[in-house]
């Protein structure tokens, strides 16, 4: 029952229509009166920032949530989803960021996990036989032996893919399809998703930020914004400054001013460190860098090649294995978190949520984390409650964080305003070091404009920056040098300005051999 | 679900008041009473004459409220030696194991100077040793679940669990025939403290109330202005974030033990050594062991609040001294006061389900 057997339905025939889709939730109206339509054989992109609705709106197509108005027609027949199962006996196939499969298991078993197909017995000859067929027929290599956990992101996206195929799917859902991807694997990926329009598939990815992969693929876009469409239009009319204009609703600078400040002494100096993970593997192997005042040092890597680590043994979080770290010239290899923090190091970590914030406490109690231990605002112990409410109130309207009041809970806040908060909370304790993990992560376009500006302001003010990113336009647009990492190792340190877009991202990905011969 | 053209939904709460939760433990407490009236009826009493007689006796009876009173402070001592570690999100089970400690430490001082055979010691040097002997052997006790719960991040539930089995039995060697502590009577309790180490009531209370509403103050205040007390509940909050912000885990789990271990070494000097009647270790350290637990329930309750630990500690001392007299008096066959205190548990922590959600009643729209 691979989708390419099944029934034949006409190129740009409408394989799935909403009409005035509306879901309310108290307080906000998620979707209001969406339409949109997909055709077979075209990639219809859904844009739209955190909050747009476009979660929402996913859900209701894939059956997850029943919307409060509004009615949905698949291959021309209105239908009324009760549960997920509706929608993929429908043809519907929803591949997740979130990827959901099982690790220990071989992709083989993950395809047919679930499938209706497979009764008590399986059969797995006959089952891999059509899985190799899937496979071949879009041109994508896959060993359907190995288990899930040695492939990489791209290839797991894949197994996804094809399990929703092997189901059946004829509509793909794809959330956030490129995220997580290092370059290579994004084009991989596209290529193959633009096999499959060939057989009249209808592919309709959700994305928020990553404008050029809209505009490489789709045929059309459909824009959503505050729960609205407010754009709906063919690809070949759009501009990168075009969508986000409608994503944002106002005018976004995408070319960011690169200040160019004079380089400082160094303030991190990185000798020969290594650093264990959790599970116990050197996921940071000999590395040596030096970050100076003034100086933004980008590391580009897809997450999971030892960045993490990294991170956190420099803001004191984790053990150094082996090697130096030095700030200002001072060995700072053996103090605890605390003690940087007082010298000068302020962490941002990719973890807003579960690391950079305590969502069941106020703003004011947020901001306290990096007050606590200034004598000034906790005098013999006793923290100054009107010092620290004075300064959170200074900070929301600095960095214009939409938050009713100070005391409201800091998980109620939304991804971007969260993020300002922390940079704000960082920022204002004037540090000499900045580590920045994956500060745009998930962020809408607005926020993350805001965010970069921020860092380049710190720049400017003679911070010397570590930026940690998998975005490599956010790296190659910032960083004044750049240490593609891959397996706990740079590959190399090239300088910012003149790198080359396509050889970091194949140093990202582990491809080092061009890179030597050019 | 729908019932008379009414659509009932559960709505997750954002948050909810002190007054909030107040009003729902109070309607708790009441749905607990109504239930346990059952209790009653089954036994052939009425329960109108039930409640009259416990309440009459724990609250207004001159014999019953100094009762009351003790088992409250014994309750408010061990309510807040949970507290302190649950608010770093630390789970101490071992309150009876300290106030063990703490008892041996303070009868220990006692023995040195020679309380168990001689009548005169030096009470005003002697008073003040047992008490912090008390607080350090508790305090000792918490030590060991601190120090391994920050250096090897061990499960603390367990080896508060185990250390109440370990401090019992020594507990039990020490005042059981041949021990140092035993009893002039050999009935497996420890020797009774000369009159001249009773402190004396004050308005027929102890003067370890003081101890108790002063840590209630003390504790307040802690967590509510103090940079400890921030440290501590932002480590209780997200230990992840805690550590990202500069707090030290193992300074966090070493001082609530510790601290924790000590109030519960107060409390076991209280119910020892300035209780009436009571000046020594009895035999049957099930009852207050027992009872020691029910700090838990209290502190589970107030949500780790000081001051709202005390009404609470008010009510359940009552319960279990208006229980045990209406016992007796009415001749019940079973324990009231246990009864009441289980029935009253399993329908407060269900009521906790109020402060997370709320039902909300719509009217079914015309289709």
């Amino acid at each position: 029952m691979g989708a390419f057997t099944s029934e034949k339905v006409q190129h740009g025939e409408i394989v799935l229509e909403a009409r005035g889709i509306t879901k309310r939730y108290p307080g906000l109206i998620a979707n209001d009166h969406v339409d949109f339509e997909i055709r077979a054989g075209e990639i219809h992109a859904i844009l739209g920032e955190n909050g747009a609705g476009k979660t929402t709106l996913m859900s209701i197509l894939f059956g997850l949530v029943r919307p409060d108005e509004g009615e949905i027609y698949v291959f021309g027949k209105k239908v009324n989803f009760r549960s997920p199962l509706d929608a993929i006996e429908l043809g519907i196939g929803m591949v997740h960021q979130t990827r959901k499969l099982v690790s220990a298991h071989t992709v083989l078993e993950n395809i047919l996990l679930g499938h209706p197909k497979t009764g008590l017995v399986l059969d797995f000859k006959k089952a891999a036989e059509e899985v190799a067929r899937l496979c071949d027929h879009y041109e994508y290599k896959l060993n359907l032996n190995d288990k899930v956990w040695h492939l990489s992101e791209g290839e797991k996206q894949m197994v996804e893919i094809l399990k929703a195929m092997y189901r059946g799917a004829r509509i793909l859902i794809l959330d956030e399809p490129t995220s997580s991807l290092a370059p290579p694997e994004t084009k991989k990926l596209l290529e193959t998703i633009q096999i499959m329009t060939r057989d009249e598939l209808a592919i309709v990815p959700f994305i928020t930020h990553k404008l050029p992969v809209v505009l490489s693929v789709s045929q059309r876009v459909t824009v959503l914004r505050r729960g609205k469409v407010v754009a709906r239009l063919n690809t070949r009319e759009a501009t990168e400054q075009l969508l986000a204009r409608e994503m944002v609703g106002r005018d976004v600078m995408f070319d960011l001013k690169r200040v160019e400040v004079e380089r400082g002494k160094p303030v991190l100096e990185v000798q020969h460190l290594s650093v264990y993970d959790e599970k116990g593997t050197k996921a940071v192997r000999d590395v040596s860098f030096s970050v100076h005042e003034g100086e933004i040092f980008g590391i580009a890597g897809v997450s999971g090649n030892g960045q993490q680590p990294l991170a956190e043994a420099l803001a004191g979080l984790r053990k150094a294995a082996e090697g130096k770290v030095l700030l200002d010239g001072r060995d700072i290899t053996r103090l605890p978190a605390l003690a940087r923090w007082k010298r000068g190091v302020g962490y941002i970590p990719s973890e807003q949520r579960t690391v950079g914030s305590i969502g069941d406490f106020s703003l004011v109690e947020n901001v306290l984390m990096s007050y606590f231990y200034d004598d000034e605002f906790c005098k013999r112990g006793i923290v100054d409650t009107k010092k620290i409410r004075a300064r959170t109130e200074a900070l929301i309207a600095e960095y214009g964080i939409a938050a009713p009041h100070a005391d409201m809970y800091a998980k109620n806040l939304s991804g971007g305003n969260l993020q300002k908060l922390i940079l704000a909370r960082v920022f204002s304790r004037q540090p000499r070091l900045i580590i920045a993990n994956l500060p745009t992560q998930g962020l809408d376009v607005g926020a993350t404009e805001f965010v970069q500006n921020k860092l380049l302001e710190a720049k400017k003010a003679g911070a010397a920056i570590l930026l940690i990113s998998e975005d490599l336009d956010e790296v190659l647009a910032l960083s004044d040098r750049i240490a593609p990492m891959y397996e706990g190792e740079f590959m190399d340190v090239l300088p910012g300005g003149e790198a080359e877009r396509d050889i970091v991202g194949g140093l990202m990905a582990g491809i080092k051999q061009k890179a030597a011969e050019q | 679900m729908n019932i008379a053209g009414y659509k009932i939904k559960l709505e997750k709460k954002a948050g909810f008041s002190g007054l909030e939760a107040a009003v729902i433990s109070i309607i708790a407490v009441l749905v607990a009473l109504f239930l346990v009236g059952f209790i009653f009826l089954q036994a052939g009493v009425d329960p109108a004459k039930g409640y009259a007689e416990i309440f009459s006796y724990a609250f207004l009876n001159s014999f019953g409220v100094p009762l009351t009173l003790n088992r409250a402070i014994f309750l408010l001592l061990c309510t807040f030696a949970f507290i302190l570690p649950l608010r770093a999100g630390l789970w101490n089970i071992g309150m009876a194991g300290q106030l063990y400690g703490g008892a041996l430490a303070a009868f220990g001082v006692a023995y040195a100077f020679g309380a168990r055979t001689q009548t005169e010691v030096p009470a005003g040097i002697v008073l003040p040793l047992m008490i912090l002997a008390a607080i350090a052997g508790g305090g000792l006790i918490g030590f060991i679940p601190g120090l391994l719960k920050g250096k090897f991040n061990t499960n603390e539930i367990v080896v508060t669990m185990m250390l109440n089995f370990i401090a019992f039995w020594v507990t039990a060697h020490m005042i059981k025939e041949g021990g140092p502590f035993m009893g002039s009577g050999g009935e497996g309790e420890g020797y009774k403290l000369p009159a001249s180490l009773q402190p004396g009531l004050f308005l027929g209370m102890p003067f370890t109330i003081w101890f108790a509403l002063g840590l209630a103050a003390l504790l307040q205040f802690v967590f509510a202005k103090t940079r400890i007390g921030y440290e501590i509940r932002a480590f209780g909050a997200s230990p992840a974030a805690a550590r990202y912000a500069g707090v030290d885990p193992f300074k966090i789990s070493l001082l609530v033990f510790v601290a924790g271990g000590a109030i519960a070494g107060l409390a076991g000097y209280h119910y020892f050594a300035t209780v009436p009647g009571l000046f020594k270790i009895p035999k049957n350290y099930g009852d207050f062991g027992d009872l020691a637990f029910y700090g838990i329930i209290c502190g589970l309750i107030s949500q780790g609040s000081p001051l709202a630990s005390i009404p609470l500690a008010i009510l359940f001392g009552g319960l279990t001294s208006g229980g045990r007299f209406v016992q007796g008096k009415l001749q019940l066959g079973f324990g009231i006061d246990y009864a009441m205190l289980g029935v009253l548990m399993i329908i407060l922590v269900a009521f906790q389900f109020f402060f997370r959600y709320k039902i909300v009643f719509k009217k079914e729209k015309e289709a």
